[in-house]
């Protein structure tokens, strides 16, 4: 599919899940229901993967690049972190370690054990 | 110079120029704390900082910048489609490893606060910490923090995220691409998500997926406190 057109499809499905998003009686983002949609286009074979393929590896492969302004974002809240920088950085981080650590183990663990079960069936 | 910085091209040349800036220098000295998101806006910051620029002539151009957000994580659904087999073939230990990451990244972000003395509506601000954006926000309005706070601490986790995964992924020798992509989105959302992405497609796939997941488990439970 053309480029523009790609761009079109991606952008259009982004809009209805902005729109879901509002009506929602939950917060949820738009853009997470926009990939469940998409995901489901998919599912039903009403979008082949070629049709979104180039437009889709650019966004993916530059990701880290459109978060920049909102990294920029925080100086705007600086005056209100600023009083316990420290401390609020070192729980962020203790926690963010934390947290990674405890759910990689749960899955490689809960895929084991699964995986067990598995072969003492067979 | 004031004409310049008002034009929305202003944000986007000094973003795309700080970011090849950052993998430059990400290239020169192969340390996964250099890296290039976290050098640009340091740069960024800096640029802004020393002309004096306001930073709301920035996000002229930074937000259309961000707007691609949205589309970045949406298609995301084209790499999960990729990894289908492994998605159905792992649910289970997919969302255990969602849901028991969501109760560790919460109550730890409280306790701990708590524990450095940081005022209560702090330590309840900290609590979503581990969630994208728009979701922690409410989380954060809904157990009466501060949701700039919030706000600040989300970007703050998802850059030690992207920073660090790769190292933590070493340290915790994590072998298995399917754990390694759950733990970066449940701990640091869509921001390590973007680190996930460049280590694997399967990684990438499946932190997108706990984005999601580990969201909405979020909500459910700060329902519940």
């Amino acid at each position: 599919m053309k480029l523009m057109l790609q761009i079109g499809v991606i952008f259009l499905i982004c809009l209805v899940g902005e729109g879901i998003s509002s009506i929602l009686p939950i917060a949820f983002p738009g853009s997470v229901i926009a990939m469940i949609l998409l995901f489901i286009l998919l599912l039903t074979k009403v979008l082949r993967p070629d049709h979104i393929k180039e437009k889709s590896d650019f966004l993916a492969k530059n990701m880290a690049f459109f978060f920049i302004p909102a990294g920029v974002s925080i100086i705007k809240y600086y005056d209100v972190i600023s009083k316990s920088i420290l401390p609020l950085l070192i729980v962020c981080i203790i926690t963010t370690i934390l947290t990674f650590a405890v759910t990689a183990y749960t899955v490689t663990f809960i895929m084991r054990f699964l995986q067990k079960g598995e072969t003492n069936n067979e | 110079m004031n004409e310049l910085t008002s034009s929305p091209l202003f944000g986007i040349v000094l973003c795309i120029f700080t970011f090849e800036l950052g993998i430059y220098i990400n290239k020169k000295v192969k340390t996964p704390i250099a890296n290039p998101l976290l050098i640009a806006i340091a740069f960024v910051i800096v640029i802004l900082k020393a002309f004096h620029i306001p930073l709301d002539k920035f996000n002229v151009g930074g937000d259309i910048i961000a707007m691609f957000l949205g589309p970045a994580t949406a298609v995301l659904a084209l790499s999960i489609y990729n990894q289908i087999d492994i998605l159905k073939k792992n649910f289970i230990p997919i969302f255990i490893g969602c849901l028991v990451g969501a109760i560790t990244s919460m109550t730890s972000s409280y306790l701990l606060s708590k524990a450095f003395r940081l005022d209560e509506v702090i330590a309840r601000s900290m609590i979503p910490k581990s969630v994208t954006t728009p979701i922690a926000m409410e989380v954060s309005k809904s157990l009466s923090g501060i949701v700039p706070v919030t706000v600040a601490v989300v970007i703050v986790t998802g850059i030690i995220g992207c920073v660090f995964s790769p190292l933590l992924i070493k340290l915790f020798r994590i072998k298995d691409p399917v754990a390694k992509g759950v733990a970066i989105g449940a701990s640091s959302h869509a921001l390590g998500t973007s680190k996930a992405i460049e280590l694997g497609e399967i990684e990438g796939a499946m932190s997108g997926i706990a984005i999601g997941i580990s969201g909405l488990i979020t909500v459910f439970l700060s329902m519940l406190i």
